[in-house]
C-alpha cells in the first residue's frame, strides 16, 4: 500500500477524484459549490454593503428605502458632520493604543509562550494552568477592580493606563504556546549544541518559524484592542482627549438623543472597519498558516 | 555530556523564568489582582461606590440569593441562565454546522476564488460589536431591511416582524400556529429556581432569536478558518490512499475527514462555549436586557447588578457563578468529545 | 519565502522592543500627550495647597486659577453647545478654567471614577441616583455652598435632600406633558383632552390605519403618571412601606392595559420608530407623553408637524406627572472643593440658568425664573404649569431591582402577556424584600 501510494503522486491540481465521473456531475457539483458559497458570501457581505449605501443617503430616504444599494440622492452629509466630531483625535488615541498594545502583546506572549511550551522551569505547570483558567473569567467582572488597580498605579486618565492593561493577555500566551508546540524540536536542539544561548536560540531559530504564529497574533490582538469598548471607557473617565473610536462611536449615538440618525453611525460603523479590514487583507495569507498550527494542537 | 546537560537544565530554569516574568508582572498586576479582589468582593455588600474597604463582609449571602433565597435575585439569575442556555444551543451548533460546510466547499480543490470567499466569511468577525450591532439595529428595525426583503419574497403578505422588542417565544409562537395557546397547567404551575416550567421550556424571545442571528453571522467566519486550516492538515497521502481503496466521496468524508477533524472541532466549540456564555456586547447595544427580561444573560445581569442597580457584591456572585457553569460545560463538553492524544 | 518571514518576525519583535522602551520611560510619553492625566494632577495638588492656604482669608471664593472638569452626559448637540455657552461665560469671568466631558454611558464612567477615589471636580447627579450616592458617602454636600437656595422649587429640593441634608442643586428639569398633533386634532374636530376618558376618546378618533392615537413607551416613567393620576404610587411618600397593592394602581393599569389591547395606544417599536417622539414626528400617532426633551428632537427633525402640548389629562385622582432632574454635584473626594462649588455657584445663577434654557428648552429650577422663562417659551406653558404637581423619580438605595421588576411587569401588561394581579403581587414582593419589612 505504502509502495503503491509512492507510485501514484497525485498529479498537479489533485483531479484523480474527478477521473470516472460523467461531466454532467462534475458541473452540478460545482454549481451546487458555488451557490452556497455565494449565496453564504452574500449573506455575509451584505450588511457592509447596506451600511456603506445607507451611510450615503438622506435620513428619511434611509428609513424609506433601506434595502436599495444605490442612493437615489446620494449626500455626504453624515461624513461631514462625522469631520465636525473629535473623530481625528479618537483615531489618533485608537491607532496609538492599538500599536502599542500590539506590539506589547507580539512580545510578551511570546516570550512567555515560548518558555512555557519548551523550557524546563519549577512552576511552569502552574503558570500554564493559571493562564487558561483566567481566559474563563468573565472580562466585565475585572472592570471595577482593575479600575481600582488603575487608581492605585497612578495610571487613569493616561496612555499607559489605556494601553498596559490590554497589553497582557492570556489567550495570546495560549496560541503561542500552542503555536510553539507544533515546530519540530530537533531544529533548536542543533541550536543549542551548537553552543546558541537560550535567547540566541529563540531569536535567531524559533521566532522566525513562528512566524506565522507572530501575524496571526498581531490581526488578533490588533482586531481586539481596535474595537474594545469597555475597558478604554472606564481607564480613561475624565479626559475626553482620550477617547478611543468605539468610545466616540457610542458617544455618537448618544449624542443624538434618542432619535438615531442612522446615516452617521453607519457612516462612524464603516469607518472604524477600514483599518482592520486593511490589516486583514495584508495578512490573511499568513494569518490563516497561524490559525492551523494552533487549531490543529487545540 | 551530562556535566552539559546539566548546565543547560539550569539555563532553563533560569531563562523560562526571566521569560515568563514580564507576563507574570502583568497578569498578576491587571487579571490576578483584579479576579482576587472580584472574588473578595463577592462576599461583601459592596455597592461600587464608596472606598471598597469599607464594604461589610456577608458571607456567602450573595451566592444564597442567587441560587436558593426566593426573589427577585434568584428569578433574575434564572431567567438569565435560561436565556443564554437558549443562546448556546442555538448559536454554537448553528455557527459551527455552517462554518463546517462551508470549510468543506471552501476546500474542494476544482473550486476558485477561494481567497475571496475566506475573506468574505471572516469579514464579520473584524468588526467592532459596537459598531456591527448598530449596523443590524439598522437592518432590524420593524421598517427596515430584513423584514422588506422577507416581505419581497413573500408576495402578498407584508412581513412586519417585530424583532426587536418581542418577549414571545419563538417556540410559544410555533405552538400556537397549530392551535395551542394555553399551556398545560402542569408547566405553568411548577417552577424551577422561581421560573415555571412554561417560562423555561418556551424558547428563546424572538429578540433574543434575532440576537442569535447576529452572533451566529459574526463568528462563523472565524470557525470556518479554523475548520480550513484543519482540513488543509490532512495529510494528502492519506485522503489518496483512501481514494485508491476504492471509498466513495461520502465514504471518504466519514471515514478520512471526520476523524481527522476531531481536534478542530474540540477547539471550536470550546471557544464557541466560552464565548456564548459570556455575550455582552450585543445584548448591551441592542436590547439591554428587555423585552421582560428575555435577552438578561449572566454577562449583562452582572452589568446591571453591579453599574446600575449599585449591587457590585452580587454582581461579582454572579460571574463567579458564571464562571463556575463555564466550566462545567467544557468539562462536560470534553467528556463527550475528548479528542485522541497526538 | 525562507527569508521574509524570518526577517517580517524580527522586525516585529525588534519594534516591540523600541516600543517597550518608549512604553518604560513613557509615562512622559503618556502624560505630556494626554494634557490631561498627571499634569492635571499636579495642578490639582497645587491647586489644593493654594486651595488650603487661601481658604483661611477667603473661604467661599475658590476662584484661584484652578482648572476644573465638569463629567455629565449629553441629550445632543443642541443642549452641548448651550452648556458650554454659560461655562464659556465662566471662564470669562473667572480665574479658573472649566471644560464640559460628556461621556457615553455615563452611570458607568461615574461609578468607576467614583470608586477609584479621583473623581471629576463637578458631576451630574440624576433625582434618582441620589439616595445610593449619599449612603455611599460619594458627596459632599451643598448646604450653603450655593445662592439663593430657597429659590429653588421646593420639590426639586426635596428630591436633593436626602437624609435632612441638601445636597446639590438641580441643574434643570424637565416634566412630562402631553404632545399632540394639531392638525389631526382639527381634522377630527377634537379639543385636547383633560381627562382619562377624553384621552380614551380622542386616542379611539385618533386611530385609523398605520396611525394610532397614543405612543407611549410601556415602563414606570411614563405609567407612573398614570398612577399618580389614579391616586396611586409603588411606595408611600418616605419609601417605607409598599403601596403598589391598591385599587388606584390597578385602575390606572386597567385604563392603560385596554388602550394598548384595543390598538389606541402603542409602543414606539410597533410604530417602526426608534422612541415615541420619533413615532410622534412621522404621524404614526396622533399624541405622545414625553418631556422638555421632545421639543429640540421636534423642531429639528420634523419641522413641518404643527404640534402643541397641554398637561397630562387628569385621571379619577386629579392631575399627576412626572418631574425628571438632574443636579450639579461635587464628589466627596474632590480635590479643590472651594474652585468646584465656585463653578456650581455660577452654573446655577440666574444668568447663567436664563441663558442656558432660553437656548435649550428645558426648565430652570429657581421658581424667579419662571416668568422670564414663559416669555421665552410661550408654547411650552403645560412643562411648567407640571412643575406644580409634578413627583420625582425617586426610591431607597436598593430598590433599582424593584423598579426593573415593574417595569419588567409593565412591558408584559402592555404586551397583553402579563395578568395586572400577578405583576402587582409580584412587585409587591420584591419591594418588601427590598425594602425589608
Amino acid at each position: 500500500m505504502t509502495a503503491q501510494l509512492q507510485r501514484r503522486q497525485t498529479p498537479p491540481g489533485g483531479r484523480v477524484a474527478e477521473r470516472g465521473q460523467s461531466s454532467g456531475y462534475r458541473v452540478a457539483k460545482r454549481v451546487l459549490g458555488y451557490t452556497v458559497l455565494i449565496f453564504f458570501a452574500a449573506m455575509f457581505i451584505a450588511p457592509f454593503a447596506l451600511a456603506l449605501a445607507n451611510s450615503l443617503k438622506s435620513r428619511p430616504e434611509a428609513l424609506a428605502s433601506p434595502l436599495s444599494l444605490f442612493p437615489a440622492e446620494p449626500t455626504g452629509r453624515a461624513y461631514r458632520e462625522m469631520a465636525g466630531t473629535d473623530l481625528p483625535r479618537w483615531t489618533m488615541n485608537s491607532v496609538v493604543v492599538t500599536v502599542m498594545v500590539t506590539l506589547g502583546r507580539l512580545f510578551l506572549d511570546s516570550l512567555a509562550g515560548y518558555a512555557l511550551a519548551r523550557l524546563r522551569f519549577p512552576g511552569r505547570a502552574l503558570i500554564f494552568a493559571l493562564v487558561v483558567a483566567v481566559l474563563a473569567v468573565p472580562p466585565i467582572v475585572l472592570a471595577i477592580p482593575r479600575y481600582l488597580v488603575l487608581g492605585q498605579l497612578g495610571m487613569l486618565d493616561t496612555y499607559a493606563g489605556l494601553i498596559l492593561p490590554l497589553a497582557v493577555d492570556a489567550f495570546g500566551i495560549f496560541l503561542m504556546k500552542t503555536f510553539f508546540e507544533s515546530i519540530p524540536r530537533e531544529m533548536e536542539e542543533a541550536a543549542r549544541i551548537d553552543g546558541a544561548t537560550i535567547f540566541q536560540t529563540y531569536w535567531r531559530i524559533i521566532l522566525p518559524l513562528a512566524a506565522p504564529g507572530l501575524l496571526a497574533l498581531t490581526i488578533l490582538s490588533f482586531q481586539a484592542s481596535w474595537n474594545e469598548f469597555l475597558h478604554p471607557l472606564i481607564a480613561a473617565p475624565s479626559d475626553p482627549d482620550l477617547r478611543t473610536l468605539p468610545v466616540g462611536l457610542a458617544l455618537l449615538r448618544g449624542a443624538q438623543g434618542e432619535s438615531q440618525d442612522f446615516p452617521l453611525l453607519l457612516g462612524a460603523s464603516v469607518l472604524i472597519t477600514i483599518p482592520v479590514a486593511i490589516i486583514f487583507f495584508t495578512f490573511q495569507r499568513y494569518f490563516i498558516q497561524g490559525v492551523t498550527a494552533s487549531a490543529v494542537k487545540g | 555530556m551530562r556535566a552539559l546537560r546539566q548546565r543547560a537544565a539550569t539555563d532553563e530554569r533560569v531563562a523560562g523564568w526571566i521569560f515568563v516574568i514580564p507576563v507574570l508582572v502583568g497578569i498578576g498586576t491587571f487579571l490576578i489582582v483584579p479576579i482576587g479582589m472580584a472574588l473578595w468582593i463577592s462576599f461583601t455588600d459592596w455597592n461600587g461606590l464608596s472606598p471598597p474597604e469599607q464594604a461589610e463582609f456577608v458571607g456567602l449571602d450573595n451566592y444564597r440569593e442567587l441560587v436558593t433565597a426566593e426573589g427577585d435575585p434568584r428569578r433574575d439569575f434564572a431567567m438569565a441562565v435560561r436565556n443564554n442556555l437558549y443562546y448556546v444551543l442555538g448559536v454554537v451548533p448553528a455557527q459551527t454546522a455552517i462554518a463546517f460546510i462551508l470549510a468543506v466547499i471552501v476546500n474542494q480543490k476544482f473550486l476558485r476564488g477561494k481567497g475571496f470567499f475566506r475573506t468574505a466569511y471572516y469579514f464579520p468577525s473584524i468588526t467592532s460589536s459596537i459598531a456591527i450591532s448598530l449596523v443590524f439595529l439598522f437592518l432590524f428595525q420593524r421598517s427596515g431591511a430584513i423584514n422588506q426583503l422577507i416581505s419581497g419574497l413573500l408576495p402578498g403578505a407584508e412581513f412586519r416582524m417585530n424583532w426587536l422588542d418581542n418577549a414571545d417565544g419563538v417556540l410559544h409562537n410555533a405552538v400556537g400556529l397549530v392551535g395551542v395557546d394555553t399551556p398545560p397547567a402542569i408547566l405553568t404551575d411548577t417552577s424551577v429556581l422561581g421560573l415555571s416550567l412554561w417560562q423555561w421550556l418556551s424558547g428563546p424571545s424572538v429578540t433574543l432569536f434575532a440576537i442569535m442571528i447576529l452572533a451566529t453571522w459574526t463568528t462563523t467566519g472565524t470557525m470556518m478558518l479554523i475548520f480550513l486550516a484543519g482540513l488543509q492538515n490532512i495529510p494528502p497521502d492519506v485522503e489518496e490512499a483512501s481514494r485508491v481503496d476504492g471509498a466513495s466521496a461520502l465514504q471518504r468524508f466519514r471515514l478520512v475527514t471526520i476523524p481527522m477533524m476531531k481536534q478542530p472541532l474540540f477547539f471550536v466549540l470550546t471557544i464557541g462555549l466560552i464565548g456564548t456564555w459570556q455575550v455582552f456586547d450585543q445584548i448591551f447595544v441592542i436590547s439591554a436586557g428587555g423585552p421582560q427580561k428575555t435577552t438578561l444573560t449572566p454577562a449583562y445581569l452582572i452589568y446591571r447588578e453591579g453599574f446600575q442597580n449599585f449591587s457590585m457584591g452580587r454582581a461579582t456572585a454572579v460571574a463567579f457563578l458564571l464562571f463556575a457553569l463555564i466550566i462545567v460545560f467544557t468539562l462536560v463538553q470534553r467528556r463527550i468529545l475528548k479528542p485522541e492524544r497526538a | 519565502m525562507r527569508t521574509r518571514p524570518r526577517r517580517l518576525a524580527q522586525l516585529l519583535v525588534l519594534l516591540t522592543g523600541t516600543a517597550l522602551a518608549v512604553a518604560a520611560c513613557g509615562s512622559d510619553f503618556a502624560d505630556s500627550d494626554s494634557g490631561g492625566g498627571a499634569d492635571d494632577d499636579d495642578q490639582n495638588d497645587a491647586g489644593q495647597t493654594d486651595g488650603a492656604a487661601q481658604a483661611e482669608d477667603d473661604e467661599s471664593s475658590g476662584d484661584d486659577g484652578s482648572s476644573l472638569t465638569l463629567m455629565g452626559f449629553s441629550s445632543g448637540p443642541a443642549e452641548d453647545e448651550a452648556l458650554n455657552a454659560i461655562i464659556d461665560a465662566y471662564n470669562e469671568q473667572s480665574t479658573n478654567t472649566a471644560r464640559f466631558n460628556p461621556v457615553p454611558e455615563y452611570d458607568t464612567a461615574l461609578q468607576a471614577a467614583l470608586a477609584g477615589g479621583s473623581p471629576p471636580d463637578v458631576i451630574y447627579v440624576d433625582s434618582n441616583r441620589l439616595p445610593d450616592l449619599v449612603e455611599a458617602g460619594a458627596l459632599a454636600p451643598a448646604d450653603g455652598r450655593v445662592r439663593n437656595e430657597d429659590d429653588f422649587y421646593p420639590s426639586l429640593r426635596e428630591a436633593f435632600t436626602y437624609d435632612g441634608t441638601f445636597w446639590c442643586p438641580p441643574k434643570d428639569f424637565s416634566t412630562l406633558a402631553l404632545v399632540y398633533n394639531v392638525d389631526m386634532f382639527d381634522d377630527a374636530g377634537l379639543e385636547p383632552p383633560t381627562d382619562w376618558e377624553e384621552l380614551a376618546t380622542a386616542a379611539e378618533a385618533l386611530t385609523d390605519g398605520d396611525r394610532t392615537g397614543l405612543a407611549l413607551v410601556p415602563e414606570y416613567p411614563r405609567w407612573g403618571s398614570f398612577m399618580f393620576q389614579a391616586g396611586g404610587a409603588v411606595t408611600d411618600d418616605e419609601v417605607t412601606e409598599m403601596t403598589i397593592d391598591s385599587d388606584a394602581n390597578r385602575e390606572a393599569f386597567e385604563f392603560l392595559r385596554d388602550l394598548y389591547a384595543q390598538g389606541y395606544a402603542a409602543t414606539p417599536t410597533e410604530l417602526d420608530a426608534g422612541w415615541a417622539g420619533e413615532a410622534f414626528g412621522q404621524g404614526r400617532a396622533a399624541m405622545t407623553i414625553e418631556g422638555n426633551w421632545i421639543v429640540g428632537a421636534l423642531n429639528n427633525d420634523f419641522p413641518d408637524v404643527n404640534w402643541a402640548v397641554t398637561e397630562l389629562p387628569a385621571g379619577p385622582a386629579g392631575p399627576g406627572t412626572f418631574a425628571f432632574t438632574v443636579c450639579y454635584a461635587v464628589p466627596a473626594a474632590s480635590e479643590n472643593p472651594d474652585a468646584a462649588w465656585n463653578l456650581v455657584d455660577y452654573l446655577v445663577s440666574d444668568e447663567a440658568l436664563l441663558q442656558f434654557t432660553e437656548q435649550f428648552p428645558v426648565m430652570p429650577g429657581r421658581e424667579s425664573l419662571a416668568g422670564a422663562w414663559t416669555e421665552a417659551h410661550p408654547d411650552l406653558g403645560a412643562f411648567l404649569t407640571g412643575a406644580e404637581y409634578a413627583r420625582p423619580f425617586q426610591f431607597v438605595p436598593g430598590f433599582a431591582g424593584v423598579v426593573d421588576t415593574l417595569d419588567d411587569g409593565i412591558q408584559g401588561i402592555a404586551a397583553g402577556n402579563r395578568e395586572i394581579d400577578e405583576v402587582i403581587q409580584q412587585v409587591d414582593e420584591s419591594g418588601r424584600a427590598a425594602l425589608g419589612g
